[in-house]
């Protein structure tokens, strides 16, 4: 008898609100069956700044995919995002105990829950806790058991966040009636469909350009090695032009997705573009120059400042297999140009694997996507052997908050 | 006070018995005012308040004010506020008798520095507790003079808001904008002081000046008087053949009015227009058409329009206006209504029990952005409706924060990344 199990994917973004429906099958096998956007209302930033419209905007969604699907929504795994976020990298060492300098179970145990250790202040939450690779005796190793060593390390990428601002997007769901199994980072859940695994493995960058944020990771040796969130996304560039050109909001995203492009030519120069382009009263011409410079402008800035947020790390040597782009935000043309020329790593904009159906190949649907990814492989981020520990935790978090 | 109520029906009347004073503060203040007084403005008294001696003494300002000499002996602040605050409040008996009896006064004051920012304030409070009409203009710091001045030029802009009628904030990064590639930091100072200058001439154009339609100082305060809102003010000119269309133009790019914290939409407007002999009535209504579709119904405009003989072909139009905010109080009008005189001794309770409260909203609740501008209205003669204008203060923050209200603030290594790029970065954009 074949046990399917009905998963929402939800991605609550500044621009919309993205539903997918997975049915898993046995738990090996996705297919997507439901799908619906909603107008984002109320999120700015990646946070959110009006509940209700958020609940509104994200109930609606979440009925029409249940509609289009046919089916009743299980359980709902949620992207979170937002510059309240924040990550750190903390490790630890422990000596191996045994009188045969093997590595026991109760090493590995003991130098994990030593690296997570570190308490948080009140109001923050751990999200994810991603480890790196174990290190006996300073050589890299997947899994130690069993190994002849003296000392074994083991590090983590900590990400954590404000507890009432976890806790509103759950209870957004909540107030559909529906549970949250989990949470992951939006740049975690990009990246693990917008990379392969042999790009992972290599070293590869993924940035997320949202309508609110910009989220990031690097993944080195196959895993998250580190995550970021930079609060500007493609809504800044839009207000930027509105300010910049003296025009409504409507006519800037207009004007942006029609003749926005992220490198100033020499074509563009001399050229002018009308702000309306219906002959209409009040229209009125718009030097092409001027605002490829504005959106040039914030482009810049956005990639240079994911630079300094990454640091060391973003850097050619480390990313052999360069940067992907995804997201909305994404589309703005020639944006891998300008980024090549800040960071200094080849950038492409990403493509979504073959099994995602036409009609889902968008950026806009990545992360969602990688969503449905988490929950087919049922795989936490986090180590296998705290699993069922960590996930336990989630989940009395999210029942919690139910309550 | 019994010489202004000997007057006031005259000041309803006609406009002539107005008194004007325009108060320099700081250096940057008395700059902008010196500049002013190149052209001929007959009834308008100017003054200077500065805690530097030297500078003072180069001033070719009439009335002018050393403060602080107690602290700084005659030196100036250094750059710090408390100093210039302190400084203001040592000398607060002579700055009340400066600000004395004015019906309306203008403060003129770049924020950043310690003068301007600390003194501003003050005289500000000073000068609404002498019943006068404040109107003050401010100069923004640029983004690359570092985040600590800006930081105290936005506690400044709070506190000159809780005090004034209305605050026009002139951020210099966006005056920048509107200069050559080849400007100067001095001329984009230059600049800010002439867009004041402006300002200032328009607003006392209106009350002084008769002509078509005329406009008069209790319109102007009834514009202001009783509003929570945001201050608009907007500018526009033309001159040659087509000068309606080129003012009209004008007035839309005006970057005074695209600002984030600015209201495109106002629930009072004042429109002034001044032109030559030729503006006809024909004329007048094409602007009031143009102004009331891009502001606000014409219902809620007030309208002059005068004729200065040196202004052929040519005409300036002024849009200056508050909006109302979601909790607006109609007790309010009843307050209005009543002869300003016998207000005027009122306010000095309230705001003093008021402002700690203000700013406990203002710096707690929602920070406001640098290039935020707006100006708490009518908040200071209502001690009897207190925790309603603490409502009223939370929302109208909330407004006023752009595309980006609600949203905490956006900062990194001291930029506010919410604010546009190429605005910070200095990159002149053409249109």
């Amino acid at each position: 008898m074949s046990q399917s199990r009905i998963i929402g994917a939800v991605d609550i973004g500044a621009a919309s609100v993205t539903v997918l429906v997975g049915d898993i099958v046995n738990g090996r096998s996705l297919n997507i069956i439901g799908k619906q956007d909603a107008t984002s209302e109320g999120v700015k930033k990646g946070e959110i700044v009006d509940f209700k419209a958020v609940s509104n905007a994200t109930h609606a969604a979440i009925m029409g995919a249940e509609k289009s699907a046919g089916a009743q929504i299980d359980s709902i795994y949620l992207t979170q995002t937002g510059s309240h976020l924040e990550g750190f990298y903390n490790s630890a060492a422990v000596n191996v105990s045994s009188s045969d300098s093997r590595v026991s179970e109760a090493d590995i145990a003991r130098a994990m829950s030593e690296a997570k250790a570190k308490k948080l202040s009140d109001d923050r939450l751990y999200i994810h806790h991603i480890r790196s690779h174990f290190l006996l005796d300073n050589r890299v190793s997947a899994d130690p058991l069993g190994m002849q060593g003296e000392k074994l390390e083991v590090g983590y990428w900590s990400i954590h966040g404000d507890e009432r601002k976890v806790r509103d997007h759950i209870h957004v769901i909540n107030g559909f009636g529906l549970n949250v199994e989990d949470i992951i980072l939006s740049s975690i859940a990009s990246g693990t469909v917008i990379a392969t695994e042999e790009e992972k493995r290599a070293g590869v960058m993924v940035i997320d350009m949202g309508a609110g944020v910009t989220d990031w990771a690097i993944y080195q040796n196959g895993i998250v090695a580190r995550t970021g969130v930079l609060p500007v996304g493609s809504d800044h560039i839009t207000n930027d032009l509105a300010l910049g050109l003296r025009v409504n909001r409507k006519y800037a995203k207009k004007l942006k997705t029609s003749f926005g492009k992220a490198v100033l030519e020499q074509d563009d120069r001399q050229e002018k573009v009308w702000m309306v382009g219906d002959q209409m009263i009040g229209d009125r011409r718009i030097p092409k120059q001027s605002l490829i410079q504005i959106v040039r402008e914030r482009v810049e800035e956005i990639y240079d400042l994911v630079k300094r947020q990454a640091g060391e790390l973003c850097h050619e040597k480390f990313l052999p297999a360069g940067v992907v782009l995804t997201g909305g935000g994404s589309h703005l043309d020639q944006i891998d140009l300008a980024g090549e020329k800040i960071l200094g790593v080849p950038i492409r904009r990403g493509e979504l694997p073959s099994w995602v159906h036409d009609n889902l190949q968008r950026h806009e649907y990545t992360s969602a996507l990688g969503l449905l990814h988490f929950a087919l492989s049922g795989q936490s981020l986090d180590d296998s052997a705290l699993q069922r520990k960590q996930r336990g935790l989630l989940r009395r978090v999210t029942q919690l908050f139910v309550n | 006070m019994s010489e202004l109520s000997g007057k006031s029906f005259r000041s309803d009347l006609n406009s002539e018995g107005v008194r004007v004073k325009i108060i320099g503060v700081g250096g940057a203040g008395t700059n902008a005012v010196d500049r002013i007084q190149m052209m001929p403005q007959e009834q308008i008294n100017l003054a200077a308040v500065n805690t530097d001696a030297q500078a003072l003494e180069s001033s070719p300002i009439g009335e002018k004010l050393m403060i602080g000499k107690s602290v700084t002996r005659g030196l100036s602040t250094g750059g710090d506020v408390e100093i210039g605050q302190t400084a203001a409040e040592k000398d607060e008996t002579k700055l009340r008798q400066m600000v004395d009896g004015q019906d309306l006064i203008f403060i003129v004051a770049g924020l950043g520095g310690g003068t301007g920012s600390g003194a501003a304030p003050v005289i500000s409070r000073l000068a609404s507790e002498q019943g006068a009409l404040v109107i003050a203009f401010v100069t923004l710091p640029f983004t690359f003079e570092g985040a600590r001045h800006h930081e105290v030029a936005e506690n400044a802009l709070v506190a000159m808001r809780s005090h004034c009628d209305a605050v026009i904030p002139l951020p210099n990064d966006l005056l920048l904008q509107q200069m050559d590639e080849s400007a100067t930091v001095l001329d984009a100072f230059a600049q800010a002081d002439a867009w004041i200058s402006r300002g200032i001439q328009s607003i006392c154009a209106m009350l002084t000046q008769t002509g078509l339609i005329n406009l008069d100082f209790a319109m102007l305060r009834k514009v202001f008087e009783g509003r929570g809102g945001k201050t608009l003010f907007g500018l526009g000119r033309g001159e040659g053949d087509d000068f309606m269309q080129e003012a009209l133009n004008d007035l839309a790019l005006c970057p005074l009015l695209h600002t984030p914290g600015f209201a495109k939409r106002a629930d009072s407007l004042l429109v002034n227009i001044i032109g030559g002999t030729d503006l006809g009535i024909s004329h007048v209504n094409q602007i009031m058409t143009a102004i009331a579709e891009k502001f606000g119904s014409k219902e809620q405009i007030v309208l002059g329009a005068v004729v200065d003989e040196s202004c052929q072909n040519t005409v300036e139009i002024c849009v200056i206006g508050a909006t109302h905010v979601t909790g607006y109080r109609p007790e309010r009008k009843v307050r209005r209504t009543a002869p300003r005189i016998d207000i005027a001794p009122e306010p000095r309770p309230s705001v003093t029990k008021k402002t700690p409260d203000d700013e406990l909203f203002d710096t707690v609740e929602t920070k406001p952005k640098p290039l935020v501008h707006e100006s708490k209205l009518g908040k200071k003669r209502q001690p009897e409706l207190e925790i309603d204008q603490e409502e009223f203060t939370f929302v109208s923050e909330d407004e006023q924060r752009g595309f980006f209200e609600n949203t905490e603030r956006n900062i990194f290594d001291g930029e506010d990344l919410d604010v546009p790029t190429y605005l910070r970065r200095g990159v002149r954009i053409t249109l």
